[in-house]
C-alpha cells in the first residue's frame, strides 16, 4: 500500500517537471517581451513585468532642472534616472526606456508642482509598446507578415494540387514502380532543402522570381509535395473503394462521385497537410535568407531584428508574433504528425 | 480504348510531381554537384572543395555539426523515451500533459533562439531566476561560454525543442504495440526493464529508426540557434556557415561557390548517415532473428 503511493507521488512528481520545464522558459519568454528596456537590464528584477511605475520628481534650484527618480522595490528606495529641464528629454527618457507614452505638454503640468518641493506619481506602463514599436521601428515587419502568409498560401496551394493527385494515384491504382516512387519520396523529404535552395537562385534570377513570394514557395514545395503525397495516399486508403462503387451503382458517375464522396472524406488529410505546407513557410529561415534576402518574411525581419536594434524585449516581441499561428496550427495537425514518417497512426 | 486509357489515369496523376521534382529537386541538385566541380570559368576543378577543406572554420564546422547530431539524437531519444513510455500509461491529465509536451515542437527555430536568449543573457530570466532562489549572487556570464562547453551548451537548449517531435513518434509506436506481449512477459516474471529492452524495444525498432533519422537530418542541419546565441563563428556548423556566406559576406567573389559547395558537403553528409545508420540497423536486426 505504502509503496503504491510512493510510487504515484515519484510519478506524479516526474510529470509536474516535464510540466514546468516546458512551461516556465515560454512564461518568461513571453513576459520578457512585456518588459521595457529599463526592466530588460535591471537586476535583480521582479518576476513579472510592471504595469506602471511610481517616480518622484524634485527640482534643483542649483541647476534649475527636475531630476526624475524612479522607485525600486528591491532597495526600498528611489534611483535618479536623468535630470533635465526639458519635458523633451523626460518624454524621450519614458518612451524608450519605461515604455510610458507621454506628451510634452502632459509632463510639463504633471512635473510643474515639483518646484514648490518633491512630489511623487505613478505612470501607466503601455504594455503592448514592444509590438507596437517592432512593427515601426523594422519597417519591413508589416510587409513580412504579408509575405509569409503569401508564401505559405502558394506552398499550400502548389503542394496540395500536385502531392494530392499523386497520392490518389498511388492509393488507387497499380502501376509500375510503384514502390520505387514511394521510397523516392522518403528521400525527398530527407533531402537537406540547402542543396536545392542554393541552386535554384540561378533559375528564380533567371525567371525573376528571386525576391519573390512564389520562388520561395516553389523551393518550399519540393518536400511538402511529397508529404502531402503521403498523407493523401494513407487518407485514400482509408476510404473504402465500396462506398466509391455504391456511388456508381446508384447512378454517379466518376467525377460526381469524386467530389460528392471521396473528397468530402478525405478533407481532414487535406487541411493536415495543407498545415504542414503553411508551417514549412511559416518556419523556414534559411531558404528565405538565400532567396528572398531583400523581401524578408516575419521568420528572417525576426531573426535581423536581434541584430540590428539590439534591444531583445524587442525581438521577443517579434518572436511572440511569429510563434502564435505555428502554435495554434501545430495543434491543429498534431494527429497527423505521424504520417509525415511513414504509416503510424494515433 | 477505354480500358487503355484507365491504364493510362495514374500516370496522367502522377505527371505534375514527376516533372515539378524533374525541374526543381534533380535539375537543381545536379546543377548543385556540377557547379561545385567547376571553378569560376567554369572548368572542371576541385578548387572549391579545396578551398572548402581549407577554409578555417571548415574543421570545427564538420566536427561540430557530427558531435551535435549524435548527442542530440542520444539525448533527445532517452528523454522522449521516457516521457513517451510515461504518456502511454494511461492516467488523468495524460491528454492534457500531451498537449503540454507538444508545445516545443511548434516553436519556429528563430522564435526558439530568441527564448533562449531572453533567457541566458546576462540580466536575463535565468539569472534572475537563481538569484531570486538564492542559488547565485552574482548573475553568470552564461553567453561568453567556447568551444565545446559552448557546443554541448547548445545540444542541451536545442533538446527543449526537438524532443517532443522524436516523443510524439514513438508514443504512436507505444500505442500501436499489442499489449498482450507485455502482459505475458510479465505472467513468465519478467522485470519492467526486461519487457522494455527485451519486448518493447525490439517490436518497436522501424519506429525508432523513424525518430532517429528525422532527428539526425536535422541536427545535421542545425545553425539558427548557434548563430543567435553567439553569433557567428563561435560555434560554426556547416550549415551555419552556409548562413555566414550568404548573410554576412555575400559579395565576395567565391562566396556563392562556398555556400554551394557547403551546401553539397552538407548533403552528401547527410545522406551517407542516413543510410549507414540504416544498413547499421539491417545488420543487427538479422542478427536478431
Amino acid at each position: 500500500m505504502n509503496n503504491k503511493i510512493l510510487s504515484k507521488t515519484v510519478f506524479y512528481l516526474v510529470v509536474t517537471t516535464i510540466v514546468l520545464a516546458i512551461l516556465i522558459p515560454i512564461f518568461f519568454f513571453v513576459s520578457s517581451s512585456f518588459y521595457s528596456g529599463y526592466e530588460m537590464y535591471r537586476f535583480p528584477k521582479p518576476m513579472f513585468p510592471e504595469t506602471k511605475f511610481e517616480f518622484k520628481i524634485d527640482w534643483d534650484t542649483e541647476y534649475n532642472m527636475y531630476n526624475l527618480m524612479i522607485y525600486e522595490q528591491s532597495e526600498d528606495a528611489y534611483e535618479l534616472l536623468i535630470s533635465s529641464a526639458k519635458p523633451k528629454d523626460f518624454r524621450r527618457y519614458l518612451k524608450r526606456e519605461l515604455s510610458i507614452v507621454k506628451e510634452d505638454e502632459e509632463i510639463e503640468a504633471d512635473f510643474a508642482p515639483a518646484k514648490d518641493g518633491p512630489i511623487y506619481l505613478t505612470y501607466k506602463k503601455n504594455m503592448f509598446y514592444n509590438y507596437v514599436t517592432f512593427f515601426s521601428i523594422t519597417n519591413k515587419a508589416e510587409k513580412a507578415i504579408v509575405n509569409s502568409l503569401m508564401a505559405a498560401g502558394w506552398t499550400i496551394l502548389i503542394s496540395l494540387t500536385i502531392g494530392s493527385m499523386a497520392g490518389y494515384a498511388m492509393a488507387r491504382y497499380k502501376f509500375k514502380g510503384k514502390e520505387r516512387l514511394s521510397v523516392s519520396l522518403l528521400l525527398v523529404r530527407m533531402f537537406p532543402i540547402v542543396a536545392v535552395s542554393i541552386p535554384m537562385l540561378v533559375y528564380l534570377i533567371k525567371m525573376g522570381l528571386n525576391n519573390t513570394m512564389i520562388g520561395l514557395a516553389v523551393v518550399y514545395s519540393v518536400s511538402n509535395i511529397a508529404l502531402t503525397a503521403w498523407i493523401t495516399n494513407s487518407i485514400f486508403l482509408g476510404i473504402s473503394v465500396e462506398l466509391e462503387e455504391a456511388s456508381i451503382v446508384f447512378g454517379a458517375n466518376k467525377i460526381q462521385t469524386f467530389f460528392k464522396i471521396t473528397l468530402p472524406l478525405a478533407v481532414p488529410g487535406l487541411i493536415a497537410s495543407s498545415m504542414y505546407a503553411f508551417l514549412t513557410a511559416w518556419n523556414d529561415a534559411i531558404t528565405a535568407l538565400i532567396l528572398s534576402g531583400d523581401n524578408p518574411t516575419l521568420s528572417l525581419v525576426v531573426y535581423k531584428a536581434l541584430g540590428s536594434s539590439g534591444a531583445m524585449q524587442l525581438a521577443a516581441a517579434g518572436a511572440v508574433i511569429l510563434f502564435l499561428p505555428a502554435l495554434i496550427f501545430t495543434f491543429i495537425i498534431k494527429n497527423y504528425i505521424n504520417q509525415m514518417w511513414g504509416d503510424v497512426k494515433f | 480504348m477505354n480500358k487503355k486509357f484507365k491504364k493510362l489515369v495514374p500516370y496522367v496523376l502522377l505527371t505534375p510531381a514527376l516533372v515539378y521534382y524533374l525541374l526543381f529537386w534533380i535539375r537543381p541538385v545536379l546543377r548543385a554537384f556540377v557547379e561545385s566541380v567547376t571553378d569560376l570559368e567554369g572548368k572542371l576543378s576541385f578548387s572549391n572543395y579545396i578551398n572548402v577543406f581549407q577554409d578555417s572554420y571548415f574543421k570545427q564546422a564538420f566536427s561540430n555539426s557530427i558531435i551535435f547530431a549524435v548527442f542530440s539524437v542520444i539525448l533527445s531519444f532517452v528523454l522522449a523515451f521516457l516521457v513517451a513510455l510515461l504518456l502511454n500509461r494511461k492516467f488523468r491529465g495524460a491528454n492534457l500533459l500531451l498537449f503540454i509536451a507538444l508545445v516545443p515542437m511548434a516553436f519556429p527555430p528563430t522564435a526558439v533562439a530568441i527564448l533562449w536568449k531572453t533567457g541566458f543573457t546576462t540580466f536575463g530570466w535565468i539569472n534572475n531566476i537563481l538569484v531570486q532562489l538564492n542559488l547565485i549572487s552574482e548573475p553568470i556570464l552564461w553567453l561568453t561560454a567556447k568551444g565545446n562547453e559552448a557546443l554541448f551548451f547548445l545540444i542541451f537548449i536545442d533538446t527543449w525543442t526537438v524532443m517532443p517531435s522524436v516523443m510524439i513518434i514513438l508514443l504512436a509506436g507505444l500505442q500501436n504495440l499489442n499489449k498482450e506481449y507485455e502482459e505475458a512477459a510479465v505472467i513468465l516474471g519478467a522485470s519492467k526493464f526486461q519487457v522494455i529492452k527485451d519486448i518493447i524495444m525490439p517490436i518497436l525498432r522501424p519506429t525508432i529508426v523513424t525518430a532517429v533519422i528525422l532527428r539526425m537530418i536535422g541536427a545535421l542541419q542545425v545553425w539558427m540557434i548557434a548563430v543567435m546565441m553567439f553569433g557567428y563563428g563561435r560555434v560554426p556548423f556547416l550549415v551555419e556557415r552556409i548562413a555566414y556566406y550568404t548573410d554576412i559576406v555575400p559579395m565576395l567573389e567565391n562566396s556563392y561557390k562556398m555556400s554551394l559547395t557547403y551546401s553539397v558537403v552538407v548533403t552528401i553528409i547527410v545522406l551517407v548517415s542516413v543510410t549507414a545508420y540504416l544498413r547499421a540497423n539491417r545488420t543487427k536486426q538479422g542478427g536478431v532473428v
